[in-house]
């Protein structure tokens, strides 16, 4: 077995179980992004629902399995692909079924609305200065390569494939040595003026602040990530270190994310059914939230009915625009 | 430390949303729980709390500062103000009346007991501080 086919099997692995996972990754509440009465679940209709589902993502974890052993050899960086694409496409569609079959068990929408009246749980907790923390790290990994300008090579590998070999490379310039750093340092800031967005711009809920949470850990992880990157012409870090440190991370994510959702003590949101389009599409012109709790997953959702909603999505995509076109 | 003064409305009810806002903010306003002086939440963070449009919020607001309960100053938020107890005129007095008539009528029609209502009526007056 050759590390592309290795790669490729872990990433259908992956995906499957992310799949398999993906309908027990939302509040006792709802079952394939539907709202069900409680207790619904363990009912007879909710058994086989899931039954159904996990047997035919089985099947297609199976199936993608075998695709991507076939391609592997030829192919690496499509069997790569192919191994994330196949189980995702197979369980969405699976999910859409399943989640049509349910609307006949739908349960009445909630009409009770509740809100705190005090204003000041409304402050930004200070913790939050914690993510401007990891902002240092890229500056330093840039202090660091000019300092050690004369010991980075006159080129240097910035893409590798699916076998981990470098297959794209750059010449010595400051605008591909410090590009990475930059393009970190940007996403950091979006992903910190992101969660700012939904702090402002969602319902007050314990959530709320969960996510914020885990958006501070993860400017934490980007830190790294970009900073392992950014350093690569002039230090030697293994491939593996980013593959486990991402693992490891987005493993740590799920798990506090799926032990947040599925607690039945969290408040949920009362979003209404007909609002929501294939599960996770959420477009309600009457609701003055900008973002909303997920039905599927862990985190917030934009409310595309909301016109603030497309002035954000308009910045967020100008901004991702400008990043690129700095990093390259 | 009391806890945080809640609303909850039913958007399914037959009550416009924003006269739910005036009833429940008045209550809490007249048990104390809400004193002089407190901060209640911007209209758009309470709309957007309760999932209502920022106007119904707006108007909830503007019919309790007309009452002489909040003080609302632009982009200030609403503030809790101290209110002098107005004499009731006598229409107002038969219109609460009819009210309290028509739902002590149908507490009986469902079958709450005469001294149950009688109690019910006796504790919650007595709960009221102004």
């Amino acid at each position: 077995m050759n590390s592309a086919m290795f790669l490729s099997l872990l990433a259908v692995a992956f995906t499957g179980a992310l799949m398999l996972l993906m309908p027990h990754f939302s509040s006792p509440r709802y079952l394939f992004a539907v709202t069900v009465p409680a207790g619904f679940r363990a009912s007879e209709p909710g058994r086989a629902a899931l039954r159904r589902y996990h047997w035919w993502v089985v099947r297609a974890i199976a199936g993608s399995a075998v695709v991507v052993v076939g391609v592997a050899q030829s192919w690496p960086d499509l069997a790569v692909v192919l191994a994330m694409l196949l189980p995702a496409i197979a369980g969405m569609a699976t999910f859409l079924r399943e989640r049509s079959l349910l609307r006949g068990y739908a349960a009445p929408p909630p009409g009770v609305r509740e809100a705190d009246l005090a204003p000041e749980s409304g402050h930004l907790p200070r913790w939050i200065a914690l993510a401007l923390v990891p902002l240092a790290l890229p500056l330093a990994a840039a202090a660091y390569l000019r300092a050690h300008w004369s010991e980075i090579p006159a080129r240097f590998p910035v893409h590798w494939g699916a076998a981990g070999e470098p297959n794209r490379w750059a010449d010595k310039t400051p605008a591909a040595v410090y590009g990475p750093l930059e393009f970190g340092a940007g996403m950091m800031l979006v992903l910190l003026l992101l969660g700012l967005a939904i702090f402002y711009g969602s319902r007050r809920t314990p959530q709320r602040i969960a996510v914020l949470k885990i958006l501070v850990a993860s400017v934490y992880f980007l830190g790294l990530i970009f900073t392992g990157v950014g350093l690569v012409p002039a230090v030697k870090i293994p491939l593996a270190a980013f593959i486990a440190v991402t693992l490891l991370f987005a493993a740590a994510v799920i798990a506090w994310g799926y032990k947040i959702v599925t607690d039945p003590a969290q408040p949920v949101e009362a979003t209404l059914d007909q609002y929501w389009y294939l599960g996770s599409i959420y477009c309600n012109p009457q609701d003055p939230a900008i973002f909303v709790q997920k039905r599927i997953g862990f985190g917030y959702t934009i409310n595309f009915g909301n016109r603030m909603s497309w002035l954000l999505l308009a910045g967020f995509v100008a901004g991702m625009a400008g990043l690129i076109r700095v990093a390259r | 430390m009391p806890p945080p003064a809640k609303i909850r409305i039913d958007l399914n009810s037959a009550v416009p949303a924003y006269r739910q806002i005036v009833d429940a903010v008045r209550v809490l306003l007249v048990e104390g729980a809400l004193p002089p002086g407190s901060e209640l939440p911007s209209v758009r963070r309470l709309a957007m709390d309760l999932g209502v449009h920022f106007n119904t919020v707006g108007e909830a607001y503007r019919e309790l500062a007309a009452e002489g309960w909040l003080d609302l100053r632009h982009g200030r938020g609403a503030t809790v103000i101290a209110r002098g107890l107005p004499a009731a005129a006598p229409e107002r007095l038969q219109e609460f009346r009819t009210r309290l008539r028509s739902l002590v009528a149908q507490m009986r029609a469902e079958g709450v007991p005469p001294a149950r209502i009688a109690a019910e009526l006796r504790s919650l007056t007595e709960s009221l501080k102004s």
